[in-house]
């Protein structure tokens, strides 16, 4: 329905917005197709609009609007999700699971708390720390392991040693590493989702002498 | 007892990297008292074991208690004893430039830490899969060290030298995949053994041969795989040019001195001819178009650039030439070439923070602004050439009389010819530096008034004592290289005995 016109008028939309726009921000970002995305920070796929134009700047675009039946069915489902993450962690060891499956599943309960419940919102409240947490205790649970086999047997990461520490303690402490893989994963998927969601709008595009 | 602490080298600055991260939650100037202490234990550490390794012999430790070869091995023979301390003493010494420079944030120093953590799992390694692990993390962390300038040119660099990066590594992995299905083990003592039983000249081993040997000359930045090198040298941030081209492009060419010793041994170049002519043809191209490439540039970090993919050349001439001279010669110009251009890269981003000069033209009159500035560069370029006594004379000495003593006489011609070259590069510079009446950046950098918001009038302390000590210790290396020439003696004697 839309022929070659179309398209040719909505490209001398996208670049009149861009003349228009060009002197508000260092954007050097050139886009000559016509069909290109005239602000290429914001792509969203929302299909034409009045315009013509197929995506929309993140400033003209309708703001979140709760549901209650998605709050409702994440609220209910989240807590199975996230106990399902840690049943797949724990499974590490001995049987089919680990931290890498598992960290994903478990990630995603907060990835879907964002699609609930906003992006901004939930951005807003994860703060950098508490991803640094989990960062700390995954990596640290493995390090501590790894140390601890030299206070149990004579080698760094000597699983085995902790046979005499504690019953069945391999198998213990291979599954802590597991877990620890998982707390970083989830803290790592989520960090990347919403860095992605919630755009890096502090990019300095500048001089090369500006930097340093 | 010192056998199960090799794990430490790696762990050592992992642990140092969390703690990065736990101290950057607390307080913004703890990140990088953290690294720098981390990085002292570090030296402390590999130059510990190193001079047991190198004094008691090979130590070797099989993580975890499992025994090698199912289990991953780490292994501190003569020559990862060297670079191991090499890649301590460095990193640490590129550190205090780079918290003197650019004060980068916590994930600044975080990922400095996990690149030393890499690049010494690489080094110390006794297992060709963990090698591609430690590849990898020392890859990732380059990238982002790279892009930590925040520019839209850094940026495109890291993500060139990503997909570079990227698909080496994966062809390395494709050749040790190929090793695993023809042998069936991943250790490297092991496959040696294994890889002679199933012959050489098996297509699998071939096969894996090429591909490892295709992917590591990748990450050492070979002619024609070289052109993620200059981009990522010259956009990423000072301390971090210095920090890479030093260090993460030795390791890789020392992983392929591994993997060509360890795992292929000598007898396979007997076997396969081929092999060797073709890894020495590769090389010498390396070292005449990356000479040519370098004479042509106009920027000074990027002629330093192409300067290393001709040196990269030279070292892999000498490991491929495998008489016990080059070989030696070869890691000592591994070793030279690290000091020599980290201390110029120091140089080149100390001079572009004072003047803004990053051009050859720019450099003009700069030694009579800055003298100690311009007399040590001037020196660490004269080692570079190869003048003696300085270490960049004594690499490029063995090599060439190991390609003598192998018959290779064409390979000693190059050598000499690459020789003319660097000295064409490196005099232009010094001509300019030196002659050159000074540059409109040099006089605005010292007149006053013109100069630029924030220049200092002179180069920082830390700056000028780095790259004093990286002039003294290329004559040093130079002097010292008869010693290091007997304490490396029984491990190449091990290594190259066939």
């Amino acid at each position: 329905m839309s022929g070659p016109d179309d398209r040719e008028t909505a490209g001398i939309d996208a670049t009149t917005d861009r003349a228009v726009g060009a002197d508000s921000g260092p954007d050097t970002v050139t886009t000559p197709t016509p069909d290109t995305d005239p602000d290429p920070d914001m792509v969203t796929d929302t299909g034409p609009d009045s315009a013509g134009r197929v995506s929309r700047p993140a400033a003209e675009r309708q703001p979140y609007v709760e549901s209650t039946i998605i709050m409702t069915t994440v609220r209910v489902i989240a807590p199975f999700v996230l106990t399902l993450g840690a049943f797949v962690m724990f499974h590490g060891a001995s049987s089919a699971g680990g931290g890498f499956q598992g960290g994903v599943i478990a990630a995603t309960t907060v990835i879907m708390l964002g699609f609930a419940f906003g992006i901004n919102p939930v951005a807003d409240r994860l703060r950098n720390e508490y991803l640094g947490v989990l960062l700390i205790l995954g990596v640290g649970t493995f390090l501590a392991i790894g140390f601890g086999g030299y206070l149990a047997g004579d080698t760094f990461l000597e699983v085995s040693a902790y046979e005499t520490v504690i019953d069945h303690g391999s198998k213990y402490s291979i599954e802590l590493v597991e877990v620890g893989i998982g707390v970083v994963v989830a803290g790592v998927i989520t960090g990347l989702f919403f860095l992605l969601g919630t755009g890096i709008d502090s990019v300095a595009i500048g001089t090369e002498d500006d930097t340093e | 007892m010192t056998d199960t602490l090799v794990p430490l080298l790696v762990a050592g600055p992992l642990l140092g990297a969390l703690l990065t991260v736990a101290a950057g939650l607390l307080d913004d100037r703890a990140p990088p008292v953290v690294a720098v202490l981390t990085l002292v234990g570090q030296v402390g550490l590999a130059g510990w074991m190193g001079s047991r390794a190198l004094l008691d012999g090979p130590l070797s430790n099989g993580v975890g208690g499992f025994v090698a070869p199912y289990g991953i091995e780490l292994v501190v023979d003569g020559v990862s004893a060297v670079i191991v301390s090499l890649v301590a003493l460095v990193s640490l010494g590129v550190l205090f430039y780079a918290v003197d420079d650019d004060p980068g944030g916590t994930a600044f120093y975080t990922e400095y830490l996990l690149l030393v953590a890499g690049l010494s799992g690489m080094s110390v390694t006794g297992d060709v899969f963990n090698l591609y692990v430690f590849l990898e993390i020392s890859g990732l962390a380059t990238y982002a060290l790279v892009a930590s300038a925040g520019t839209g040119r850094s940026a495109v660099a890291a993500l060139k030298y990503l997909l570079f990066g990227t698909v080496a590594a994966s062809l390395y992995l494709l050749g040790v995949g190929y090793a695993l299905v023809a042998t069936g083990t991943l250790n490297m003592a092991d496959l040696s053994v294994k890889l002679a039983q199933v012959g050489y000249d098996s297509p699998l081993v071939l096969a894996s041969f090429g591909f490892i040997v295709v992917g590591l000359a990748t990450k050492a930045a070979l002619f024609p795989l070289h052109t993620w090198q200059p981009d990522a040298y010259n956009d990423a941030p000072d301390s971090v040019s210095a920090f890479i081209s030093a260090l993460v492009s030795t390791v890789a060419a020392y992983a392929l001195f591994r993997l060509l010793y360890t795992v292929y041994t000598p007898a396979f170049f007997e076997a396969v001819p081929v092999a060797r002519d073709a890894l020495v043809v590769f090389a010498t191209l390396s070292i005449v178009v990356g000479s040519v490439l370098a004479v042509v540039q106009s920027e000074v970090k990027r002629m330093l650039a192409y300067s290393s993919v001709s040196q990269y050349g030279l070292v892999v001439v000498g490991l491929a030439i495998g008489t016990p001279a080059a070989v030696f010669g070869a890691v000592v110009h591994l070793v030279g070439h690290a000091v020599m251009k980290g201390g110029l890269f120091v140089a080149a981003g100390t001079v572009d923070d004072l003047t803004g000069a990053r051009t050859v033209d720019e450099y003009a009159g700069l030694a009579d602004r800055f003298p100690v500035l311009g007399g040590a560069s001037a020196l660490l370029m004269l080692a570079m050439v190869g003048v003696p006594p300085a270490v960049g004379f004594a690499g490029k000495w063995y090599i060439a009389l190991g390609a003598v003593r192998a018959g290779t006489w064409p390979v000693a011609v190059i050598i000499f010819g690459s020789t003319l070259l660097t000295l064409a590069y490196f005099t232009l510079l010094i001509e300019r530096m030196f002659v050159a009446p000074a540059s409109p950046s040099v006089r605005a950098a010292t007149d006053g008034g013109e100069r630029g918001l924030d220049r200092p009038d002179r180069p920082s302390r830390v700056a000028l004592t780095l790259i004093v000590v990286a002039a003294v210790a290329a004559i040093a290396l130079g002097l010292a290289v008869t010693n290091l020439q007997v304490a490396l003696e029984p491990t190449l004697d091990t290594l190259l005995a066939t």
